[in-house]
């Protein structure tokens, strides 16, 4: 009785070892790219091209953190992203939450309907539709514009932020809404005093996933635009992916500033997150 | 009273009009014109000058590029997506563990799936580099090689490598998606298995498997959309090339529409893949539909 305990702790002993082990390597491997990005960001370009290159920089460059700023519209890019990210986030919420309450709290004919139009546009990526796009936002006279790109981040993350609130809402009990009518409020009204407060870290959760895939986007951007200072992050740090000679140093320090932001922000909601997107999924 | 039971009925949609306003004009109508731009005679302009009927599809479909592009997409789509699902699922096991710094890792995890994909397809476009990447510089420097190695000595080692940073920017997706399904399994199905005298192979395929199947379900049904589309990745390491090798569909429309003004076949192509990730999408909903059913 008492080996058979000794083996089965001892057993259990390799088992911690080895996934410490499996977590350490998955870890490092994750951190990676990363480590590259930051060590070549601090080299000089004649460093990065040199043969019998080394790890770590020999001179470390500060200075390149603060030269990129002048050497491109780095702070127009910035400030291209935050608009484009906040107007998209806060349209695709602002049009997401009544959409959402009205999935989750009334009967209606169609509703079937409606959540599987949702779910069908999330086929459709914007890059297979860009024939389209282009088209109506000439129409609209909304090419080169930040507007057209707001309106595409915001359309294309509608399905997203629907599901989440939609989940969210699902989630908390009508009882409380009910009794708010009661006492002579309209729906509006109490949904925006009573739902949407107990709602808020799902509220949460969605503004940062809308605000994190519009910050991120490429495609779009990269064929909507053609004015340089109306280039956001994503499409305006490969200024310095020229044609003759990369530099790399100064794209990988203006990469870094372009993601810090919303790595934080998703460690943020991480917890939140994916329990939205997949409970949202299968109760439909 | 009458006035009531209107407002009753038309109330829901009231609430649902900014949504469907916002997704008409931007998503709706982009996919009508992109059908109609199919079936279209389009000039060099890009003006319609007439119906074309099947045209722009049979010139597509009988260029050779085409049917090697076809091949590239459905590798790229299956390989990333098959891979990271397995590998995601394998992380999520891990990090289900309780251990110190669990929280650290699972916050490392994230990472690539924060980070944009063109700046992820940079940097490893970066680390590859025979001359001055950083993986030669790193394996010189430790002592396992003693020169240089080309990580890229063919298109086909190019398209592999791609692959490898889909993988890399889809298995936290996938993770995330599993860890929440665990999270969900009540321990004591565990226990009563251990007393039944159940391994560890016996309760990962008759407890675990079976319970995180939907989220599971989820998680591929929309790694397939989004790899399928994925544009920056192969965009940023060889934009296509050498000669469409390592093209996938999206980035081939890309080219016909934006560099040579064949804005018809590529609205075609657009139509195809669309319908194959209908097809794919709903292949496999039914199939994980009818699993779930019969296991009921």
């Amino acid at each position: 009785m008492n080996n058979t305990k000794k083996t089965t702790s001892s057993k259990d002993k390799t088992l911690r070892v080895l996934l410490y082990l499996a977590v350490l390597v998955l870890v490092l491997i994750t951190l990676y790219p990363y480590f590259a990005m930051f060590t070549t960001a601090l080299k000089a370009r004649s460093e990065i091209y040199a043969k019998n290159g080394t790890v770590l920089p020999i001179i470390w460059h500060w200075e390149n953190f603060v030269d990129i700023w002048k050497l491109a519209p780095l702070s127009r890019y910035f400030a291209n992203s935050l608009l484009i990210s906040g107007g998209a986030t806060a349209i695709a919420i602002l049009c997401g939450i009544p959409a959402a309450y009205a999935l989750s709290r009334m009967k209606f004919k169609g509703k079937k309907f409606f959540l599987g139009l949702v779910i069908v546009s999330q086929m459709f990526s914007p890059v297979v539709l860009l024939v389209g796009i282009y088209k109506i936002m000439s129409m609209l006279h909304l090419t080169d514009t930040l507007m057209a790109l707001i309106f595409i981040n915001a359309a294309f993350n509608q399905a997203f932020a629907i599901w989440l609130l939609r989940g969210t809402f699902m989630s908390i009990s009508s009882e409380m809404e009910q009794a708010a009518t009661i006492d002579g409020c309209n729906r509006v009204q109490a949904m925006l005093r009573v739902l949407l407060p107990v709602a808020a870290p799902g509220i949460v959760t969605a503004l940062i996933f809308v605000f994190i895939n519009a910050w991120n986007e490429y495609t779009v951007a990269l064929t909507l635009i053609s004015t340089d200072v109306l280039k956001p992050l994503t499409v305006g740090i490969t200024t310095f992916n020229g044609y003759n000679m990369i530099e790399w140093q100064y794209l990988f320090s203006s990469s870094l500033f372009a993601t810090l932001p919303v790595v934080i922000l998703f460690i943020c909601i991480e917890k939140h997150l994916v329990g939205g997107l997949t409970s949202g999924g299968v109760k439909g | 009273m009458k006035n009531r039971s209107l407002s009753k009925k038309i109330g829901p949609y009231l609430w649902l009009l900014p949504s469907i306003l916002l997704m008409t004009i931007f998503i709706l109508f982009p996919i009508f014109e992109v059908f109609r731009t199919s079936v279209s005679k389009i000039s060099k302009a890009g003006v319609v000058k007439g119906f074309a009927g099947m045209d722009n599809f049979t010139k597509v479909i009988s260029s050779t590029t085409f049917a090697m592009v076809l091949k590239n997409t459905l590798i790229w789509t299956i390989a990333v997506v098959g891979i990271s699902t397995v590998l995601g699922f394998i992380l999520a096991l891990l990090l289900n563990n309780e251990f110190f710094g669990r929280k650290a890792a699972r916050a490392v995890v994230v990472f690539p799936w924060a980070t944009s994909l063109i700046i992820q397809a940079s940097v490893w476009k970066f680390i590859i580099n025979q001359d001055f990447g950083t993986l030669n510089t790193l394996l010189m420097r430790i002592g396992l090689i003693s020169s240089p190695i080309n990580w890229t000595p063919s298109p086909e080692a190019y398209f592999a490598w791609e692959c490898w940073v889909g993988i890399f920017v889809t298995v936290p997706f996938v993770t995330f998606c599993v860890l929440a399904g665990l999270q969900g399994i009540d321990e004591s199905y565990y226990e009563s298995a251990t007393v039944d005298g159940a391994g560890f192979w016996q309760k990962l395929f008759s407890i675990t498997l079976p319970l995180v199947r939907p989220s599971l379900t989820v998680s591929t049904v929309l790694n397939i959309i989004y790899v399928f589309n994925s544009f920056p990745i192969i965009w940023t390491i060889t934009k296509g090339d050498p000669a469409n090798r390592t093209d996938t569909l999206v980035t081939y429309l890309y080219k016909q529409a934006f560099y040579k003004g064949r804005t018809g076949e590529a609205a075609a192509i657009s139509v195809i893949g669309f319908l194959i990730l209908c097809i794919c999408a709903s292949v496999y909903m039914v199939l994980s539909l009818r699993k779930e059913e019969a296991d009921e």
